[in-house]
C-alpha cells in the first residue's frame, strides 16, 4: 500500500497543534466582557431528547442574565450527527454550541473538531467543575486528559418494577439502595420474571418484562448493560494504557449473558424485538409490563402515557425504582453511563459567548430549573452535579434521585459501550447480531463467533489492530486528578 | 474560415454543448469522485481526510464487513417482486378504469393520493396500522382467520420484507394505473374495432392489441420503477430498519449506514460503484431484451 502524504499520527499532532493555537489565541480575559453584551447571538444545534425540551423552556433565563441571545435548533440523533459532519468537514460555522453524543468525542477531539474546554474552566472559578459528578465527566466528556465538552444530561440505568403487582405476587420490594442490595442478583431478577409472567393484574395478563431489541443501537443499549454486569469487555486492553483493540466480545461470559438475554426475549412481548427506546418505556406505562430495566430518564418519563401528551399514565403511583442487580451476591458492577454533553465547535466565531452559554446550562442552578419544568409532566432528572442530587426541591419531585445517584456513581461509560473510534460500527455489527440471535436466525455462538470476526476485520481495517497512535491511561482515576487539576484544587 | 454550411452543421452541437458540459459535470464528476475514493481509506471516524491508496481493500471490507450478499437478495427480491405485483395490478386497475363504469372519476381522482405522499409519511402510517397490539390490519386479518405472526408483521424475520413490499405497492400501484390508463386512452379504438370484427376474444385482443400497444409506455415505467425500487430506502428505514436481524436489509439501507452511520467515505464509495455496475448490467439486459426486434 503507498503511504498518502499525510499520516494519521501527523495528522493528530497538527490538529492537536492547531488546537493548541486556538486555544492560546482566545482572550479568556474577556469572558466578563461578554456578558455585558446585549447585541450578542449563539446558535445551538441540540437533539431531541427530553432534556432539550426543559433547556429550551429556561434559556431565556441565560439571556436575561447575559444579554446573550440564543437560538436553539434540535434535530434528530442522525440528522445531528450528518449535519455537524458536513459542517465541520466544509469548515463551516453552524454552530457555537453542540450537542455532543459520548460516543462522538473521540472522533471530534481527535479530528480537532471541538475545542478543548480546559483553558475555560481553569480560568472560570464560576464553573464549579468540582461538583460534577467524575463518573459523568469520565463518560461523557474527557478525551486523552483534557475535557472536551460538559454533561448537560447524564443517564444511568437502573430498574423500574410494578409495586401492585408484586403485593399480588406476595413479592419483596426491590432494594432501592445499594445498602439493602447485598444478595440481589440477576438469577433473582429472572426468577421473579418467570413467577410474575403471565399472572392477571385487574385483568390485564402481564409481561414479566420488556426488552429494546431494534438493531443496531437500541438493543446494543440495554443489552449491554446485562452483558457488562456479566464481565463482558469489548477489548483487550482499554481505556487503560497501552491500547489494545483486539476483541474479547466472544466470551463465556458473552455466551452467559446473551442467552440470559434470550430468556429476557421469552419473557417480553414478541414485538418488542423490533422496539426502540421509547417504544418500551411506553409499553411499561401502558401497564402490562411487571418489571424491567432501562436508562434513567424512564424512571420520570413512563409517568406519562406517551411522549408529550400529559396524559398520566395508568402505572403512576404503582410503581417503584430499584438498583441493577450483580451477577453473584455481592459482586462487581458496572453501570453503563451514557447522555449527552456541550462542546465548542472550533470554528465557532462566538466561543465566549459559547462558553458562558454551556457554563450556564450545565451549572446546578440551570439544572435545577430545567429540573423543575413542568410542561405536561417534570422532564428532566438527568443531572450531573453531585448538588443537583443533594437538593431537596428536586428530591421532592424526583424521589428516586437516590437510586439514581447510586447507579451513577458505579458507572462507567468507558467500559460498558467503549467510545472507542470506529465504535459506531463496532455497534452496528454488534447489534445486527444480537437481534438475529434474538429472531433466531443465528444462535448465540454464531452471533458472538460472528460478532468477533467482525470486530476484528473493521479494527484491522481501520487500521486500530495493532493501534499505531500514542495511547492514554484514560481511566476514572486520571479523569478525578484532572477535575482536581482544573479546579485549583 | 468556415462557411454558412459549415456553421449550420456544427450549430446543433454548439447549442448542445453547454446541456451535455452540465451534464457529465452533474453524473460523471461525482462517479468519478466516489471511484476514486473506493481506493483510498478514508473513514471520517477517524481522520477528516483520506489516509493513504488502499488498493481492493475497501471493495473486500463490502464482504467481509457488511452484509451485502443478504441486502443484495433481499433489494433484487424486492425490486423484482414489487415491481411485477404493481404492474399487473396497476394494469388490472387501468383496465377497469377504461370501462367507463360509474364513479370511476372518482376513483381517478382518488387513486393519486397514495402517490402524492412521502414514503416517510406512508411508512409512518402503515408502522401504526401494522402494529401487532391495536393495529388495525393484524386486527382485521385475525377477524378473518388469517396468521397474524405474534412479533407482527415488521417483526418476523419472514414477513418484514414483504410488508415493506405491501406498503410500497400500496403507495405505487396507482402511479402504475394512472400511466397504463392515460396509455390505453391513446390506443386506437379503431384497430381494437377490426379485431372484434375479426372475431378475436377479449382476452386475445388484450394479448395481441392492447399490451403490444402498451409496451413503450410499460417499458419504461417497469424501468423507472425497478430502478426506484432498488434503491428503496425511506421505507426500510421507517418500517424495519433493515430488521429483524437482516430480513429487510437494502443495499440502499447499507449505504445509509456506512456513508451516515459509520462515515466510512472509502467503503461506501466501494459499495456505491458495485450497486451501479448491478443496477447497469441489470438495466441494460433489459433494455437489450426489450428493444432488440424493435417491433415498437
Amino acid at each position: 500500500m503507498s503511504k498518502c502524504g499525510i499520516s494519521r499520527r501527523d495528522f493528530l499532532k497538527a490538529g492537536g497543534a492547531a488546537g493548541a493555537a486556538l486555544a492560546g489565541a482566545s482572550p479568556l480575559g474577556s469572558l466578563a466582557r461578554v456578558a455585558a453584551q446585549s447585541d450578542s447571538a449563539i446558535n445551538v444545534l441540540t437533539v431531541g431528547d427530553p432534556w432539550d425540551l426543559a433547556l429550551q423552556s429556561v434559556t431565556d433565563q441565560f439571556t436575561e442574565a447575559t444579554g446573550i441571545t440564543v437560538n436553539i435548533e434540535s434535530l434528530g440523533y442522525t440528522a445531528l450527527q450528518a449535519r455537524l459532519v458536513n459542517a465541520f468537514l466544509t469548515q463551516s460555522a453552524d454552530a457555537d454550541v453542540i450537542a455532543v453524543d459520548q460516543m462522538w468525542i473521540s472522533q471530534y477531539a481527535d479530528n480537532g473538531w471541538i475545542r478543548s474546554l480546559d483553558d475555560f474552566i481553569s480560568m472560570d472559578s464560576d464553573a464549579h467543575f468540582d461538583d460534577f459528578l467524575p463518573e459523568c465527566l469520565y463518560s461523557l466528556s474527557t478525551w486523552r486528559n483534557q475535557v472536551w465538552t460538559l454533561p448537560i444530561a447524564s443517564y444511568a440505568q437502573g430498574i423500574m418494577y410494578r409495586t401492585d403487582l408484586f403485593e399480588t405476587a406476595g413479592l419483596d420490594p426491590l432494594p432501592s439502595s445499594l445498602a439493602d442490595a447485598g444478595m440481589w442478583t440477576w438469577e433473582d431478577y429472572f426468577a421473579i420474571l418467570e413467577q410474575i409472567n403471565g399472572m392477571d393484574l385487574d385483568g390485564t395478563s402481564m409481561y414479566g418484562t420488556t426488552v429494546i431489541g431494534a438493531q443496531p443501537v437500541p438493543v446494543v443499549h440495554m443489552y449491554s448493560q446485562l452483558s457488562a454486569s456479566y464481565g463482558t469487555r469489548w477489548f483487550t486492553q482499554f481505556p487503560e494504557a497501552p491500547w489494545d483493540f483486539t476483541p474479547t466480545i466472544n466470551s463465556d461470559a458473552n455466551l452467559a449473558a446473551l442467552n440470559d438475554w434470550k430468556r429476557l426475549y421469552e419473557l417480553s412481548p414478541p414485538e418488542s424485538i423490533n422496539y426502540l427506546w421509547f417504544d418500551a418505556g411506553t409499553r411499561f406505562s401502558q401497564g402490562d409490563i411487571g418489571m424491567f430495566y432501562h436508562w434513567t430518564p424512564y424512571f420520570y418519563l413512563v409517568n406519562n402515557e406517551g411522549y408529550l401528551t400529559g396524559t398520566p399514565s395508568p402505572v403512576v403511583d404503582k410503581f417503584e425504582t430499584a438498583v441493577l442487580p450483580t451477577l453473584t451476591a455481592g459482586g462487581d458492577q458496572v453501570v453503563s453511563l451514557g447522555g449527552w454533553s456541550l462542546g465548542m465547535p472550533s470554528t465557532s466565531a462566538n466561543q465566549e459567548a459559547a462558553w458562558q452559554f454551556i457554563k450556564w446550562a450545565t451549572g446546578a442552578e440551570a439544572q435545577k430549573a430545567m429540573g423543575e419544568v413542568n410542561v405536561k409532566g417534570y422532564q428532566f432528572a438527568d443531572f450531573s452535579r453531585q448538588s443537583n442530587y443533594d437538593d431537596a426541591d428536586l428530591n421532592a419531585i424526583y424521589p428516586f434521585l437516590g437510586t439514581q445517584l447510586e447507579m451513577m456513581k458505579l458507572g462507567d461509560g468507558k467500559v460498558v459501550r467503549p467510545p472507542a473510534p470506529i465504535y459506531t460500527s463496532l455497534e452496528g455489527v454488534y447489534g445486527l447480531q444480537i437481534n438475529q440471535a434474538m429472531s433466531g436466525q443465528v444462535s448465540s455462538e454464531q452471533a458472538l463467533r460472528t460478532t468477533q470476526t467482525l470486530f476484528e476485520n473493521i479494527l484491522r481495517g481501520n487500521q486500530m489492530i495493532p493501534y499505531g497512535v500514542e495511547s492514554f491511561d484514560d481511566t476514572l482515576e486520571n479523569t478525578k486528578a484532572l477535575q482536581a487539576s482544573l479546579s485549583g484544587m | 474560415m468556415p462557411n454558412r454550411y459549415t456553421f449550420q452543421r456544427r450549430l446543433p452541437y454548439l447549442l448542445l454543448a453547454p446541456s451535455v458540459i452540465v451534464l457529465l459535470a452533474l453524473i460523471l464528476y461525482p462517479l468519478a469522485f466516489a471511484l476514486r475514493n473506493s481506493f483510498w481509506f478514508w473513514n471520517l471516524q477517524t481522520s477528516p481526510m483520506p489516509l493513504y491508496h488502499s488498493g481492493w481493500d475497501n471493495y473486500r471490507m463490502v464482504f467481509q464487513v457488511t452484509p451485502f450478499a443478504v441486502a443484495l437478495k433481499n433489494t433484487l427480491l424486492l425490486s423484482f417482486l414489487g415491481t411485477f405485483a404493481q404492474f399487473w395490478l396497476g394494469m388490472g386497475i387501468a383496465l377497469l378504469l377504461h370501462t367507463h363504469l360509474r364513479g370511476m372519476g372518482l376513483m381517478r381522482a382518488a387513486l393519486i393520493m397514495p402517490t402524492t405522499l412521502a414514503p416517510v409519511v406512508a411508512g409512518f402510517l402503515f408502522r401504526y396500522l401494522l402494529e401487532p397490539k391495536g393495529g388495525l390490519l393484524p386486527w382485521l386479518l385475525e377477524g378473518i382467520g388469517f396468521p397474524v405472526p405474534p412479533q407482527g408483521f415488521l417483526g418476523n424475520a419472514n414477513t418484514a420484507l414483504f410488508s415493506i413490499g405491501l406498503v410500497d405497492t400500496w403507495q405505487w400501484t396507482p402511479f402504475f394505473a394512472i400511466v397504463l390508463y392515460a396509455g390505453l386512452l391513446s390506443i386506437n379504438e379503431e384497430i381494437k374495432e377490426a379485431a372484434e370484427v375479426d372475431g378475436a376474444a377479449p382476452w386475445r385482443m388484450f394479448w395481441s392489441i392492447t399490451l403490444p400497444l402498451l409496451r413503450p409506455i410499460a417499458a419504461f415505467l417497469v424501468m423507472i420503477r425497478f430502478m426506484q425500487l432498488f434503491n428503496s430506502f425511506d421505507l426500510v428505514f421507517v418500517l424495519t430498519s433493515g430488521g429483524p436481524g437482516t430480513a429487510s436489509r437494502t443495499l440502499s439501507f447499507n449505504l445509509y449506514r456506512e456513508g451516515l452511520v459509520n462515515y466510512n467515505i472509502g467503503l461506501t464509495a466501494a459499495m456505491t460503484w458495485l450497486v451501479v455496475i448491478i443496477v447497469s448490467v441489470i438495466i441494460n439486459l433489459y433494455l437489450f431484451f426489450i428493444y432488440r426486434k424493435r417491433e415498437w
